[in-house]
């Protein structure tokens, strides 16, 4: 009974946001000479597309002030000091100098469809049209050997500097020579390998090409894996969730841009900046579970009240994701916002594992906390789905979270 | 033999054409891309579907969910336990999947059809995609107010819906969706929604000061009044607010049942796809906002029907006029919202339903089939037939599909590849 407890409060209680916000002065004065000298040195090189951010700025009627409040958005969301906040306008101006590739594997086109509808319309819009994914088979002009050619140019020309952002799963079982790609052919494993030689880092976007994904479900009829399964020796960043939340993609670009980095990395090779927090601790709900006020079934008393969505299989509790801050769909809203709970879409294998409706209870899961997969019950989690004594647990270890904090990565 | 790759639609297609004469004699159409979603779902409790299937596509998702959701409830009737829906419910999740077409078409028509009618008409054409993401951000805003975040929502569940709108929600969403219809008015059409929608013939477009003028004047200096003709029968059977199942043939309107509906192998000779043909009584139909107005008696695209048949100027057309119904369709659901229904009436746990079911939806592209088989709450089989298997088969030269008899006779490659286009192609939807 004890182990229970200490598993229920460890997983319930670890800290939200993972990252060190503050590092100091020091740390972040020399950060910002290193900036600095990044922007000096972009400035210096040839734009790689003709666009113009001020000119684009003017042209879609923004003016300064929703510009600046765009960047000191941004700013804090890549956890920077408002110091940063003149860098990120001028990083932002200078994103016409940071090549990107995106390339469609395995997927249904949904985050480049998410990121098409990006937050902050106009801003974020402009920042897209910038950066212009030099090549994108969704969005792109040509088509056909023509769009092949363009890529070989692209990559040729911006060799060991251009980000490649990758959509989709990779088959590589049964599915490795069902599904090609583009007018030679060419298997998806063979086309992301050769894509990915002259990139800078290649970024995961969406839970498919971060984990497999949807396709990577039960029983994985193309043997799908994820982007970091198949490319080693490169640096990789994940941005998973399905969609990934655009907010999340222009940030990894932006950063890049502003500091020549990959940004800090959680152990799943997920941005820290906006995976550092568990969508349980920004819950607009998390009053209701604190209380021990559950929704019990959809369409009850509960849920026209906007209580806790852990009993219908709520995911928030194991779920590390900005969503619960950023929203979606430029912040109108969110899952939890209309009553569903969170299905953990950027965690790993949460298809074939939680899903919809089965309570955490019900499901093996491996703690935020980190440590080897374990059934609930292990864990002591079933305790919760007994209201009362959650709220016991709940109330006991949050005094405890209080005093101290330890909660490392898996 | 030519072979002619297809992107910027959601994944990839590629068209092999036999040319005589420089004009294309045949086509096959082949679909590259597989993920195996219905293998997925057998073994799977009946609710993943919620989540598993609006992930087939990033582009109808809204719809695949409200088809996965329609198909349990037949279950359960199927069970003897018919599930009771409020019109609020009913009203929220039209208002949602009307919302994600009117998303799609404005997608459309800036990212797709412009940039290729340049490629057509390159002197005419003024290309503007971000007005096109614009609106789109537009229509995926007021969607999320009720659906939680776009794509790929999972908040309609048997019985109703998760979301509990107050009237601020309501206002948020009606704002949003006066502000697009103003976009339009203004940047699209030119004119006043009302104004539009009472035209009466297609010279009224040609009047236009304004990118739907320049598409209509495009479109006919093309010659696409006289091109991309394919079977003049069409084809609905999602039941909506907006339109009603039924098989047209020319211009008589018969009735349509989803049953009749059957998929086979699409013939694909020198390449290997993983799309099937849907047909409904062994024969090829036509399906899409054409055919929804056809099957809707809507007076003007039946007078543009008398003139120009079913040609690629009359699918293009009827998708852009398809926009301006669902806009004033989308106000007048939202002001008709009747908030203090229950959202959802909870029916008994999936867990002790045995039965099978179909939901049919119209989706931006035309039918989208849902069938199902459940036993005790478990996914036994699960069918998915998506509207581009209707109109973008592939088949023998004696016995074409829609896009292939569009493409053959008396057209180049170039125009080909537009008329392809005029039927809004979904590859991922297709091999699913
Ligand atoms: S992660 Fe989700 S949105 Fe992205 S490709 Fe996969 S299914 Fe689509
Ligand atoms: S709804 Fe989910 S994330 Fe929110 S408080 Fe409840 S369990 Fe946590």
């Amino acid at each position: 009974m004890s182990d229970k407890i200490e598993g229920v409060k460890k997983l319930f209680t670890s800290k939200s946001a993972r990252v060190e916000t503050n590092r100091g002065e020091s740390y972040y004065n020399n950060l910002f000479e290193r900036c600095q000298a990044r922007l000096d040195e972009l400035r210096a090189q040839e734009p790689v597309n003709r666009l113009d951010f001020s000119e684009l700025l003017s042209e879609h009627g923004t003016d300064r002030r929703d510009f600046m409040k765009w960047v000191s958005a941004t700013t804090a969301m890549l956890m920077l000091p408002p110091m940063f906040a003149p860098l990120v306008a001028e990083a932002a101006e200078l994103m016409n100098r940071a090549p990107v590739i995106w390339l469609e594997l395995q997927d249904c086109a949904g985050n480049s469809e998410a990121l098409l509808r990006s937050d902050g319309p106009k801003i974020d819009e402009i920042v897209l049209d910038i950066i212009s994914l030099e090549f994108h088979e969704t969005l792109m002009a040509p088509s056909g050997h023509q769009a092949e050619k363009q890529l070989d140019g692209a990559m040729g020309h911006f060799n060991g500097k251009y980000l490649l952002f990758v959509e989709g799963s990779i088959p590589v079982g049964a599915g490795k020579e069902w599904c090609t790609i583009g007018a030679s052919g060419e298997n998806f494993l063979d086309h992301l390998t050769r894509v990915a030689e002259g990139a800078a880092a290649v970024v995961a976007v969406g839970s498919c090409a971060t984990y497999g994904g949807i396709p990577a479900a039960a029983p994985n009829p193309t043997g799908a894996v994820g982007v970091m399964d198949v490319i080693k020796g490169k640096p990789v960043i994940n941005i998973p969730a399905c969609p990934a939340n655009p907010a999340n993609m222009v940030g990894v670009v932006l950063h890049y841009v502003l500091t020549g980095q990959v940004p800090e990395l959680d152990s799943l090779l997920r941005p820290k900046f906006a995976f550092g927090y568990r969508i349980h601790d920004n819950c607009e709900r998390r009053a209701h579970f604190d209380a021990g006020e559950y929704v019990e079934s959809w369409g009850d008393e509960g849920a026209k009240n906007n209580f806790c969505l852990y009993k219908m299989g709520c995911k928030g509790p194991m779920t590390f994701n900005n969503c619960s801050i950023v929203r979606y769909n430029e912040g109108v809203n969110w899952p939890i916002g209309v009553g569903r709970g969170c299905i953990g879409c950027s965690e790993p294998d949460f298809w074939d594992k939680y899903a919809y409706e089965r309570p955490m209870a019900d499901a093996k899961l491996k703690a935020p906390t980190g440590g080897v997969e374990k059934s609930v019950d292990e864990f002591g989690l079933g305790l919760l789905t007994a209201a009362g004594i959650g709220i016991g647990i709940h109330a006991a270890a949050s005094a405890i979270a209080g005093k101290k904090e330890d909660g490392g990565e898996a | 033999m030519t072979k002619q790759l297809i992107d910027q639609i959601e994944g990839e297609a590629s068209i092999r054409f036999d040319m005589k004469e420089n004009m294309v004699d045949f086509a096959t159409i082949a679909f590259p891309h597989f993920r195996g979603m219905e293998a997925i779902l057998e073994g799977k409790p009946a609710l993943d579907a919620l989540v598993v299937t609006p992930r087939v596509c990033g582009i109808c998702g809204h719809a695949h969910l409200m088809a996965s959701v329609r198909a349990m409830e037949s279950a359960y009737a199927d069970a003897n336990e018919p599930v009771q829906l409020t019109a609020k419910a009913d009203t929220i999740r039209e208002v949602t999947l009307v919302l994600e077409m009117i998303q799609n078409h404005f997608k459309w028509i800036y990212l797709v059809i412009m940039p290729e009618l340049a490629k057509l008409r390159p002197e005419k054409i003024a290309l503007t995609p971000l007005k096109g993401a614009y609106a789109a951000s537009l229509a995926s805003k007021a969607l999320a107010s009720f659906a939680g975040q776009w794509p790929h929502s999972s908040y309609m569940l048997p019985g109703g819906v998760s979301c509990d709108p107050t009237h601020l929600e309501r206002i948020k969403a009606q704002s949003l969706v006066d502000e697009l219809i103003s976009f339009f008015e203004k940047e699209c059409a030119g004119t006043a929604l009302d104004d539009f929608l009472a035209f009466d013939s297609c010279h009224d477009f040609n009047a236009l000061e304004s990118d739907i003028g320049e598409i209509e004047r495009a479109l006919t200096a093309a010659g696409m009044h006289k091109k991309g003709f394919a079977y003049d029968r069409f084809m609905v059977l999602g039941e909506h607010r907006f339109t009603n199942p039924a098989k047209v043939m020319q211009t008589r309107l018969l009735q349509a049942d989803e049953k009749h509906v059957k998929t086979h192998s699409a013939y694909s000779p020198s390449e290997k796809t993983f799309a099937k043909n849907a047909c409904y009584k062994d024969e090829f139909y036509e399906c899409g906002p054409l055919s929804r107005a056809m099957a809707s008696n809507v007076e003007l695209i039946k007078s543009m029907h008398r003139r120009f048949k079913d040609s690629a100027y009359s699918r293009v057309m009827a998708r852009i006029f398809e926009t301006a119904r669902l806009l004033d369709h989308a106000r007048d659901m939202l002001g008709s919202l009747a908030l203090n229904e229950d959202s959802l009436i909870p029916p008994k746990p999936i867990t002790g339903i045995s039965g099978c079911g179909v939901g049919v939806v119209e989706a931006p592209r035309g039918p989208l089939i849902h069938r199902v088989e459940i036993e005790e709450g478990i996914i036994k089989s699960y069918e998915i037939v998506t509207p581009t298997q209707w109109n973008i088969g592939s088949s023998v030269k004696e016995n074409p599909t829609p896009a292939q008899l569009a493409m053959m006779g008396n057209v180049t490659m170039e125009e080909a590849l537009f008329i392809f286009r005029t039927f809004d192609v979904c590859s991922v939807c297709t091999t699913h």
